[in-house]
């Protein structure tokens, strides 16, 4: 084991000029976590090493470094780490350095090192990565904020900056399909999303056109996280996988109300749709949270009360018209029934489904809605 | 699913990772590659790979750096050797490769792009400007530096990149880039600076208004005043509104007032920071102007329109925000006291609005208080500032440059003289104090406004200050043109002559100008109050102004086109200034012409007074002609000759003599019976024989009836009267004269009155010929019948004759020289009487009656000059009773044959004691030869004449 003694190893990298030393700390950390029987002080040794040699943290005396990383070096620790961890067959051990460099308490700062590497390996596909990502994001949660900051650089580089790069981005579902399914539950938070502060923002034409091809060409994708097991390094407690289709869902539905009325969210809600149904049936379920599904109830609500302050009418009959005279609502209203329609109908919702069916007789009245709620209490 | 994937996968994966290796090799060093090369991988990635954008951002830096260092050094070997070496040809494409890819992006994708784009070039720019400021060239200038940097290809490029950003981000976000743009140039300041005013002078509107904006909210961060002035960001905005106010000079007023507006405009619904934004507006606003003198003059310009005051009663609520924000009220008036002396446009503004403040009544508040404060501090801020500019002009007399208020005052003159007519005494006063201020070093500055005022006030205060004005201590006395002429008014006067001349000749016809008549009403005024002993009139400026300028007054006096109610003012001028004046001749010397000006002015002005309506007017008028009249000929004698020929002339000779009964016969003739014999006669001798009878007659047309006899529109006995009467005055006083022992006045002297026959005969008399004294052979009145008739014509048509002759009667002898005229009409009667034959009072009483009354008018006249002794002076008495012939034979024998044998000349009289010439009856008792007749056709009627004959030849011979 004196291969693994600290001052050692940092000895000798440090004779290293920047990016083979941070090639070499690599390496070392890859052995040093992946050890049948990693132990904390090797562990504590890898963060050393990282810290030091890979992002050029602290300087060898520990101390935080006020220079950070120029762009162009930056550039080349991702070509770095991309040439690494494409080399590391072993999903564990890949997994297990990929987790210990971008989780934990240095995650924020490295946020931008992982955008980079996560983008590249989506520019120059390579499945290893986007495996590993998929498999952090995961484990983090796919709506945390790490995450939510990976998805968001991920759009602005393939969706915002480069809305022509649709070679690059169809062969990311087939060639990571866990990575694909994690992203879409990711970026479904950013869109339509009910935040405090400023008006809702709406999906880039491009990333709603990809979703939408990517779901409806592969119907198993939504559910591809929750299907494939992450490879784990020994010890780790594997998280559940949030699919995409609560939050995909939801953009379909709110959009008539919100006069996005490209046709897309209905090509959208189809694929969806056949998605649900191609969900394996599961005991008990878990691909759909009640609670998920019907976090639209308050914006569909919200636009009602809009539309009848702004009519003023305050004869219930005359309300009840209105409502049923304005096709926006009944759009929305009928994409949401159809939907908990589909995902009662394929038994894949869990939680509380009663007290989900009670809050949907708040809103305003639907035919199909009705049916719905109704052919779901004759069942019970 | 993998292995379908592999295919595409190793094509573009194996291209891209060769790209990026080769890039990443390139750039550190550890592959060798040209830069072109090295380019293309990098724009290459740029497209495919967008992780790699900061990487290749920083790459370009690079190469752009290099591109500018190369042009620098390049320029300095030209400044070295004087030849530029030939630029690089691999910089330019390198750079014209990227430059077209950033536009492409830009172009297709600008929401995403610019935003990236234009940060990354903002700072390059601003790191190249400052890395190479000292390097290849003295930046003197913010146009010299432009030219630099624009023949430079990468920062060109730059350049160009970033205003199509900018023009994308324009629209929507704004905020966002100004601030970066700020940013970068406080950071990069001063030499930044080039790039903030190419950007501004491409979006003026935004740039500006975005740039006030952001230096407010900067501002808004400073707690006190102090903090304010240091921060770098407010110079910054400064600086690059600088830059801006040459070719943007509107848009940013617009912007400036759009601020200004807005601070202090109602809202129902703003935060804390827009609250604490709008209370930091005026001295943001203070601050700018403080800092850049061309902000300044663009808040100024239009500084009415926009500090109205109800803005002010509105901004009052700020002031302690204000004062709280500069430490003290005393020095935000400090501030307000500088800026406002170095105002450079719309100082008067200003100034008005200070005084429209102090009057609290336009205040449009009810609060006391509040226009209590408001009139004291702008009372304040006035004597202050008033106080300041006096202080300078006092201080340096040569070159008040530096006071720049002074010069805004020079170029706004015009609206200094507007306040000058204000009715407020404030506004008056202060302008005439500016006035004052101007005048000290110009003089010419001061006439003018004088010039003004005195044209244009209406009332005494205005003209008070006129004369305050003119003598106030910083009036230099010294300089050219006071010293030149009679003092500034003098040149008033000469200006205001000058204008009312130019205006008078080019008008066509009289009108009324009631411009040049406040202008004389004026001058009347300050003349009165001359010679009321007013104190500061003293040295008697008005007096010397008017003397200076006596000849074009005087010609304008008698000019044609002067309406009467200006004649009036100039005759009460002239009246008043008393000149020439008989006691004190050698004071002023006036030119004769200016004289003769003058009394031919005044003996139209005469003519104009009997026009007159207003009886007041009517008289005061001739009472000052008598008195013009009197001391001009007092003065000259060529004015007297002069004087009395022109109203001789014009009363006996133009349409005046209607003034005078005469008859206008001229003016009304009547169309049909304009025929004349003479006419008639002509053409016939040319054409038809003797035989062919005319129809025309003297009496009248065969055909038409008898010749009616002229009508005319006579005035009224008494005007005549009163007109005549009048001129005769007139006449009188022309004749006055100074006695010469003790240079007293005299009524007339006899000269003069000679001087008055003499001229009569000369007009009356058509005839150079036997205009002598002596009468002829009656027989000889044959010779001279023509010119007796016409004599004879102008007495019957010119009444005024005969008073004429009357007054020349009275002084004796002179009517002597009237011998002629006499004569004449003695002849014409003679012949008259022979012709009328047997024909009585009862057949033509009007003929009768005219000839009767002009015979007793010639007798009456001659009577009185004492022509005709006692008794024949009788006759007129007694000729209304006698028969025709009896006439003839009276005025043949006794009239004719005694004048012809007694000549009458001055010889005939004698001179007594008290200097009265006149004939003693006694001694001049005619002949016999010359009474018989009379007395034995008198004792024929002594039934008629019995109470005469005893008066004629019974108690006169016994009075003996």
């Amino acid at each position: 084991m004196s291969q693994f003694s600290g001052p050692e190893i940092k000895h000798t990298l440090r004779k290293l000029e920047f990016p083979v030393c941070s090639k070499e700390a690599l390496l070392k950390i890859g052995q040093l976590t992946c050890g049948r029987v990693p132990s904390i002080k090797h562990m504590d040794l890898a963060l050393d090493l990282m810290a030091e040699f890979i992002f050029h943290e602290v300087d060898r005396r520990g101390n935080k470094r006020t220079l950070p990383l120029t762009t162009m070096q930056e550039i080349q620790l991702v070509e770095v780490l991309y040439d690494y961890f494409n080399s590391v067959n072993n999903d564990t051990a890949r997994n297990s350095v990929f987790l210990s460099l971008f989780s934990g308490t240095t995650a924020i700062i490295r946020s931008g090192i992982l955008s980079k590497l996560v983008s590249m390996a989506i520019g120059i596909p390579s499945h290893f990565i986007l495996i590993s990502a998929s498999t952090l994001m995961q484990q983090l949660g796919n709506t945390s904020p790490n995450s939510y900051r990976l998805a968001n650089a991920l759009v602005k580089d393939y969706f915002v900056l480069m809305p022509n790069s649709s070679k690059q981005l169809h062969l990311v579902p087939r060639l990571a399909p866990q990575f694909a399914s994690n992203f879409l539950t990711a970026v479904a938070d950013i869109y339509f999303a009910d935040v405090k502060k400023g008006p809702l923002i709406f999906p880039p034409a491009t990333l709603l056109e990809t979703i939408t091809d990517w779901v409806s060409e592969n119907t198993q994708l939504c559910v591809a996280a929750q299907q494939t097991q992450s490879a784990l390094p020994p010890g780790a407690i594997a998280m559940e996988a949030t699919t995409p289709f609560a939050g995909l869902l939801k953009w379909c539905i709110l959009a008539p109300i919100y006069r996005q009325t490209s046709e897309i969210y209905g090509k959208l809600h189809l694929g969806l749709i056949e998605n649900m149904l191609e969900i394996p049936h599961s005991n008990p379920p878990r691909a759909i949270f009640a609670q998920h599904l019907i976090i639209s109830i308050g914006n569909i609500c919200r636009y009602a009360v809009d539309l009848q302050n702004r009519s003023r009418k305050s004869d219930p009959t005359e309300r009840q018209k209105m409502f049923l005279e304005d096709t926006a609502l009944h759009l929305c209203l009928d994409r949401f029934a159809q939907a908990i329609q589909i995902a009662l109908s394929v038994n894949c919702v869990y939680g509380n489904i009663g007290d989900m069916i009670n809050q949907l007789k708040q809103l305003p009245f639907n035919k199909l809605m009705a049916i719905v709620i109704n052919s779901y209490k004759n069942k019970t | 699913m993998l292995p379908q994937a592999t295919g595409l996968r190793n094509l573009s994966q194996q291209n891209l990772l060769q790209e990026l290796r080769l890039f990443i090799g390139g750039t550190s060093k550890t592959i060798k590659c040209n830069s072109l090369e090295l380019t293309k991988t990098a724009l290459s990635l740029l497209k495919q790979l967008p992780p790699c954008r900061e990487a290749v951002f920083e790459y370009f830096h690079v190469v752009f750096d290099n591109a500018t260092l190369n042009y620098v050094t390049r320029l300095e070997k030209e400044i070295a050797t004087g030849q530029m070496p030939p630029a690089s040809e691999d910089d330019e494409t390198t750079i014209s490769e990227i430059h077209s890819v950033l536009c492409n992006f830009i172009s297709t994708n600008a929401e995403a792009w610019a935003p990236i784009i234009s940060t990354w070039s903002l700072e390059l720019l601003g790191e190249l400007s400052t890395r190479y400021a000292g390097r290849a060239h003295v930046s003197t200038g913010v146009n010299e530096t432009l030219q630099l940097w624009m023949s430079c290809i990468s920062t060109r490029t730059l350049i160009d990149v970033t205003t199509q950003c900018l023009s994308c981000l324009m629209n929507s976000d704004t905020e966002a880039c100004i601030s970066a743009l700020l940013d970068t140039s406080v950071k990069h300041s001063p030499n930044f600076d080039w790039v903030v005013a190419h950007v501004g002078s491409c979006f003026p509107n935004t740039v500006i208004t975005r740039v006030l904006s952001c230096g407010l909210k900067d501002f808004c961060q400073n707690k006190s005043y102090e903090q304010g002035c240091d921060s770098p960001k407010l110079k910054s905005v400064v600086g690059i509104l600088g830059h801006l106010a040459g070719g943007h000079c509107n848009d940013i007023r617009t912007a400036l007032l759009d601020l200004f507006n807005w601070s202090h405009k109602h809202m129902l619904f703003q935060d804390d920071s827009t609250k604490s934004q709008k209370k930091a507006t005026v001295p943001f606003l203070l601050q700018l102007a403080y800092l850049s003198p061309t902000l300044f003059s663009t808040i100024c310009k239009d500084i009415k329109k926009t500090l109205t005051l109800d803005v002010i009663v509105e901004l009052y609520n700020y002031t302690d925000d204000w004062c709280k924000y500069f430490g003290s009220s005393e020095s935000l008036q400090t501030l307000l006291v500088n800026l406002i002396l170095k105002c450079d446009v719309g100082a008067v503004q200003i100034i008005n609005l200070l005084m429209d403040c102090i009057q609290t009544d336009k205040l449009a508040t009810d609060d006391e208080c509040v226009k209590r404060n408001i009139r004291d501090t702008s009372r304040e801020i006035l004597e202050l500032v008033l106080h300041e500019v006096d202080s300078a002009v006092r201080v340096q007399s040569q070159q008040n440059e530096s006071v720049h208020i002074l010069q805004c005052f020079v170029r706004e003159i015009l609206d200094v003289h507007e306040l000058l007519l204000s009715p407020d005494k404030v506004k008056y006063q202060t302008a005439a104090q500016i006035v004052t201020f101007v005048g000290h070093t110009n003089p010419y500055l001061l006439i003018n406004s004088i010039t003004f005022l005195f044209e244009n006030s209406k009332t005494d205060e205005q003209l008070v200050l006129i004369v305050k004005i003119l003598f106030n201590e910083l009036i230099d006395k010294t300089l050219q043109p006071y010293a030149d002429k009679k003092g500034h008014f003098a040149m008033v006067l000469e200006q205001v002559l000058s204008k009312v001349n130019t205006r008078i000749n080019l008008a066509k016809e009289i009108e009324d100008d009631i411009d040049s008549m406040l202008v004389w009403k004026n001058l009347l005024i300050l003349l009165q109050w001359e010679k009321g002993e007013v104190f500061l009139l003293k040295s008697k400026i008005i007096s010397r102004a008017i003397h200076a300028n006596f000849i074009s007054l005087t010609r304008l006096f008698r000019s044609e086109k002067l309406p009467s109610s200006t004649l009036h003012v100039f005759a009460e001028l002239f009246e008043i200034f008393g000149i020439p004046s008989h006691v004190d001749h050698e004071s002023y010397r006036i030119p004769i012409k200016a004289l003769l000006d003058c009394s031919i002015a005044v003996v139209k002005y005469f003519f104009v007074c009997c026009n007159e309506q207003d009886e007041i007017v009517k008289h005061n008028g001739w009472r000052r002609v008598r008195t013009i009249l009197k001391r001009l000929c007092l003065h000259s004698k060529a004015v007297r000759v002069l004087t009395l020929r022109e109203l001789l002339e014009k009363s006996l000779y133009t349409k005046n003599s209607v003034l005078f009964g005469a008859k206008n016969t001229k003016l009304e003739k009547n169309v049909e019976f304009d025929k004349s014999v003479l006419e008639q006669n002509k053409r016939m001798s040319k054409t038809i024989p003797l035989t062919k009878h005319s129809s025309v007659f003297n009496g009248g047309i065969i055909g038409t009836g008898k010749r009616m006899p002229a009508t005319h529109e006579a005035l009224s006995q008494d005007v005549v009267a009163e007109n005549t009467d009048q001129l005769l005055n007139t006449i009188k006083a022309c004749c006055a004269t100074l006695t010469e022992a003790d240079a007293k006045v005299l009524d007339v002297s006899l000269d003069n009155v000679t001087l008055v026959s003499l001229l009569l005969v000369q007009f009356v008399s058509p005839d150079v010929m036997y205009n002598g004294l002596p009468w002829p052979e009656e027989e000889f009145a044959k010779v001279t019948i023509e010119r007796d008739l016409y004599i004879r014509r102008l007495f019957n048509n010119n009444p005024v004759m005969w008073e004429l002759l009357s007054f020349i009667a009275v002084y004796r002898p002179t009517l002597c020289y009237c011998s002629v005229l006499l004569r004449a009409l003695t002849a014409t009667l003679i012949h008259q009487w022979n012709s009328m034959g047997n024909q009585s009072k009862s057949t033509d009483t009007g003929n009768y009656n005219s000839l009767m009354d002009t015979t007793v008018k010639v007798l009456d006249v001659m009577a009185l000059g004492q022509l005709l002794p006692p008794p024949l002076s009788g006759i007129r008495d007694v000729i209304l009773y006698l028969k025709n012939s009896e006439i003839v034979q009276i005025l043949r024998n006794c009239v004719w044959n005694y004048m012809r044998d007694n000549v009458p000349s001055p010889a005939l009289f004698t001179c007594d004691s008290a200097g009265v010439y006149w004939r003693d009856p006694s001694h001049s008792k005619p002949l016999e030869m010359y009474t018989s007749t009379l007395r034995l056709i008198m004792q024929k009627n002594i039934k008629t004449v019995g109470q005469s004959y005893c008066q004629m030849f019974v108690i006169m011979p016994h009075s003996n």
